[in-house]
């Protein structure tokens, strides 16, 4: 606003940005600013203690009990079986008779091909991106922890000649990849911290693309599958 | 009573993964949340789906809670609030809500508006209560509604290139208010 000198400029901005009032691209911008500005991070304190004082007068109300036990067993599920089991019974692609199987497969994948990594794989991510006429289907699961992706394709492939490049959308920021997917149904990749608050909330895809996949770094073929990461 | 400080120790052990502190921190603190996601979603399983999402972030973000210079109420306040208004406009943008554009509508402040401004305590209450009614009303909406700048602009008649201009009119006041 060109009637606010510099110090009013950042007030209001700052103002703004604590009540979620700038655009994505603005957004960003003040974070990038105050990253690097000691006194802007004291302008947005400022903000975000007196507008949390607006609260002040809201009454508790105590939550119902399942909301602790969501948090744990989302958090420190007891053993790594039954949250394997839990998984894989949200994703709706095992009958509950063949969760036991199931757990009992997954624990001796994990004997077979997991010998070198010592903590269990624990999604509090899922995600199914499928076409809409599910002629492909992948499923993911993202454990935050360990910041591992498993992928796992149970319908469809790549076209011939072609390969299937798999990216992450968070909010109203382009495609980031997250690589070219392997022949192999089922692939764990390691996310990048940076990409960490991406993959929480954010939505999967799947592009149709050339070998050794998309030469821009953004999805260049059609956009084969969709689906948003929700909490387990 | 637990003090601001027992909240920040139990903020400090979270980030060093202490089970302990973090089911302390919840019982302390859970039922201010909730109200506050209750009164920003107005629907409790949402309420309750926002709580827990927002305690698992607390639980993985701990370690990023002493750089960020905010008290350990706020800093929570402002995590359960920022996850409400992006579940709200998610919502509102899924469902281009008719009672939301009724609501847009009615450019006086609300029976419910008014409750809350008379809920406010201390010096934002002294400064909200000496802006003009319409911006007071505006900032509370921008933070417990999660309104946006269309949204204020067609709830106040306010031409969108100009209502920027006129909230931080307002919010500028503000803040020459609680800083004196």
């Amino acid at each position: 606003m060109n009637d606010l000198d510099e110090t009013e400029e950042f007030k209001a901005l700052a103002a703004e940005y604590a009540l979620g009032l700038l655009s994505p691209a603005e957004t960003a911008a003040f974070e990038d600013a105050l990253s690097g500005d000691p006194d802007l991070r004291d302008l947005y304190a400022l903000w975000a203690e007196d507008f949390a004082a607006l609260t002040a007068g809201i009454d508790p109300v105590e939550p119902p009990k399942r909301v602790w036990q969501n948090i744990e067993t989302t958090l420190f599920p007891a053993n790594p079986a039954t949250a394997r089991t839990s998984f894989l019974q949200r994703l709706g692609i095992i009958p509950a008779s063949l969760v036991g199987l199931a757990a009992a497969v997954a624990v001796l994948a994990f004997v077979d091909f997991g010998g070198l990594v010592n903590t269990p794989f624990r999604p509090a991510y899922q995600a199914q991106v499928a076409a809409a006429d599910q002629s492909l289907i992948v499923l993911a699961g993202y454990d935050p922890a360990q910041g591992t992706l498993r992928v796992e394709r149970s319908a469809g492939g790549a076209r011939d000649g072609r390969v299937l490049e798999l990216w992450v959308i968070a909010g109203d920021n382009p495609p980031v990849s997250l690589g070219v997917l392997p022949d192999a149904a089922q692939t764990d990749i390691t996310i990048a911290p940076d990409l960490y608050a991406a993959l929480e909330g954010g939505t999967l895809a799947i592009s149709d693309e050339p070998p050794g996949g998309s030469p821009t770094g953004a999805p260049t073929g059609d956009v084969l599958a969709v689906g948003p990461l929700t909490l387990l | 009573m637990t003090t601001p400080a027992d909240i920040e120790s139990m903020i400090g052990r979270i980030a060093l993964g202490d089970k302990a502190a973090f089911a302390a921190l919840y019982s302390a603190t859970s039922a201010k949340l909730f109200g506050v996601a209750l009164r920003v979603l107005n629907n409790r399983a949402e309420a309750e789906d926002a709580m827990q999402e927002v305690f698992v972030k607390v639980w993985r973000n701990a370690a990023r809670y002493q750089i960020n210079g905010l008290s350990p109420m706020t800093w929570l306040v402002t995590i359960t609030r920022n996850h409400c208004i992006d579940r709200l406009r998610a919502r509102k943008a899924a469902t281009g809500d008719m009672d939301e554009a009724a609501d847009i509508a009615d450019a006086t402040p609300g029976p419910e508006a008014l409750a809350i401004a008379a809920s406010e305590r201390g010096r934002i209450a002294d400064c909200m209560a000496q802006l003009a009614p319409d911006r007071a009303d505006a900032v509370r909406r921008a933070y417990l509604e999660g309104e946006t700048y269309e949204e204020l602009a067609q709830r106040y008649a306010v031409p969108l290139n100009t209502i920027r201009t006129w909230l931080r009119r307002g919010l500028l006041t503000l803040r020459e208010c609680l800083s004196s």
